[in-house]
């Protein structure tokens, strides 16, 4: 047999052995049904519109930190955040002995179409801190966002800083105008108020441009990995898991989303100091809690280069940036990050209990 | 010069023929009459007449009954709101059908770049061809970085933003046409579901407004009278 003929002989076989692993999990996705997500224990303490606030049940002694709340992107569902119980933040953070509070957006409806950003920074997010403190009978606390959720914590930590313990931001963007921002590079071309002038702007649509970042891969790869997966449940079903978060996606409320892509994206108005909210400045020098800012270094959706400026404009002389090697969602997901995130949080949190604040360098 | 008066009786039963051609081509547009120009009797006519004269009267295009409605008359009558809608509609549909072929090109030039890149790879590294994961593996990487580079374009922006504009811009035209619908069956409008909408918010926000105290004070009260039920 020729060089030639013996490798189209291999190709072959490769071909025939992928098909039989592609058909073993495809029978085992058929089988696997629903999957379970958000697992975790919670209780709903407070509820207004389609905006719920979830305590989590406690799975350690109390570490005696303030509350944190945890205030996720509208774009996507929280629950990313406690996938499943061995990929779930929120658990580690419980485990660590912190009380957590979570602030679920829900799904805007057109009810909600006329609902601004200053509604759901001062509004909706303010009473939920007030009723977390009035709750705990505190005056502060801790503050994680996430994503889009981060850069709403940086506006409400930036008008009410005295309500602020620490703040964690998480691949949150700070500069909408940095060179690598794909996401920002198309934002500017869209006219969003013609966009958004017949009611809120859908999920689906969104999803068109998340997959429209990385077509290739997140259209097709993806799915012939998935062929890989030989049937393994397991797998599989984390793998459904991620499918079902991936295509979650709210719809997003016509005005808030027109001023979040006008003032932040095409207007860069938060790094630049030009937003106001309730006719008050939003100035980032007004956070001076201590502020930990935990980016991925190949995310796609909010490059280094968006999160990394932060440190820079806040008022805080207690700062700490962290890289972490992951992309966006593998953040929260990955193997490497799911070592190294919650723990870093935590000690970094207790480091700075009852106000003993000592600044670590990055 | 006078023209006979049989031309006109042709032209008129030429001109019946071209209305019930129109009438079947509005009421069912499957018949496939569409394509088919519509025959302009008294326009011929005078054709002809002004030939005679030396003149030339040959119309350059075949009328269309849609470039009737889309270009040459203004909106008149009772359905003038349907014919406006009807007119921007179609000119969104042609931009749109523009921009996306060029969508289109785009497309086609990252997979011939990402082929091209390919080809380069599986030349330097004869095993690729081996193995169909590894093959798609670098196809993916091949496309994914044609795809970036162009996608990062100034021009790809636009053009995808004016893809965005214009289907938003049919989204309100759509909407506008409902809002007319609505009205006649006597169903909510969605222009009048926000003005509830509107109302509801207004009285929210006045509600809130006189109901709650200020947060801090609350929470001072909250705390003074946990301690007095602590001692």
């Amino acid at each position: 047999m020729t060089r030639a003929a013996e490798q189209f002989a291999g190709l072959l076989k490769d071909a025939a052995a992928l098909q039989e692993r592609g058909q073993a999990a495809l029978r085992a996705l058929h089988e696997i049904g629903d999957v379970q997500v958000g697992t975790s224990e919670k209780a709903r303490v407070c509820a207004e519109g389609k905006i719920q606030l979830y305590r989590y049940a406690p799975l350690a002694r109390s570490a005696k930190l303030p509350p944190l709340l945890i205030c996720y992107a509208m774009v996507n569902r929280p629950y990313i955040l406690d996938l499943q119980p061995n990929q779930s933040l929120i658990r580690e953070l419980l485990y660590a002995g912190i009380d957590v509070y979570l602030l679920d957006w829900g799904h805007p409806d057109g009810a909600d179409r006329f609902t601004g950003l200053e509604e759901y920074i001062l509004g909706y997010l303010g009473r939920c801190v007030e009723f977390i403190l009035e709750q705990n009978t505190v005056d502060e606390l801790n503050l994680l966002g996430v994503c889009q959720g981060g850069t709403i914590s940086l506006c409400y930590a930036a008008l009410e800083p005295r309500r602020i313990a620490n703040l964690i931001t998480m691949v949150s963007p700070v500069d909408f105008k940095t060179p690598e921002n794909l996401l920002s590079k198309w934002a500017q071309h869209i006219d969003v108020d013609l966009l958004t002038q017949s009611g809120n702007v859908s999920g689906e649509f969104l999803n068109l441009i998340y997959l429209s970042l990385m077509p290739f891969r997140l259209t097709q790869q993806k799915y012939v990995n998935l062929l890989q997966m030989q049937g393994n449940r397991a797998q599989l079903e984390d793998f459904m898991r991620m499918e079902k978060w991936i295509f979650d996606s709210p719809d997003q409320p016509a005005r808030a989303f027109r001023e979040f892509i006008q003032w932040f994206f095409q207007e860069n108005r938060l790094i630049r100091g030009e937003l106001t909210l309730d006719g008050k400045e939003v100035r980032l020098e007004n956070i001076t809690a201590p502020v930990l800012n935990i980016y991925a270094a190949k995310d796609h959706l909010v490059p280094p280069s968006a999160s990394i400026p932060l440190g820079a404009h806040i008022g805080s002389e207690d700062y700490q940036a962290m890289q972490i090697e992951a992309g966006h969602i593998g953040m929260f997901v990955s193997g490497r990050a799911r070592k190294v995130v919650p723990t870093a949080i935590a000690s970094w949190l207790l480091e700075r209990r009852s106000g003993k604040k000592s600044p670590s360098g990055p | 010069m006078s023209v006979p008066a049989n031309l006109f009786l042709k032209a008129w039963a030429d001109h019946v023929t071209a209305c019930q051609s129109l009438f079947e081509h509005v009421i069912d547009k499957s018949s496939g009459k569409t394509a088919a120009p519509m025959p302009l009797p008294f326009v011929a006519l005078w054709a002809e007449y002004a030939g005679s004269l030396g003149m030339s009267g040959k119309t350059q295009e075949p009328f269309k009954p849609d470039s009737l409605f889309a270009n040459a008359l203004p909106a008149l009558g009772s359905s003038r709101e349907y014919q406006e809608i009807g007119r921007r509609v179609l000119d969104l549909s042609r931009r749109f059908q523009q921009r996306h072929a060029e969508f289109l090109e785009q497309g086609a030039r990252v997979a011939q770049n990402a082929m091209n890149a390919i080809q380069k790879r599986s030349d330097a590294d004869a095993t690729l061809l081996s193995s169909p994961v590894a093959l798609y593996g670098a196809w993916i990487d091949s496309a994914e970085q044609a795809y970036a580079q162009a996608a990062h374009d100034e021009g790809f922006a636009r053009l995808l933003g004016d893809l965005f504009n214009i289907l938003s811009s049919l989204k309100i035209e759509r909407g506008r046409l409902l809002e007319h619908v609505a009205r006649h069956l006597d169903l909510p409008s969605r222009g009048e579901v926000d003005s509830l909408h509107r109302q509801v918010r207004h009285l929210t926000s006045a509600l809130r407004q006189t109901a709650s105290p200020p947060a801090t004070a609350a929470r001072k009260k909250s705390r003074k009278s946990r301690r007095r039920i602590n001692r």
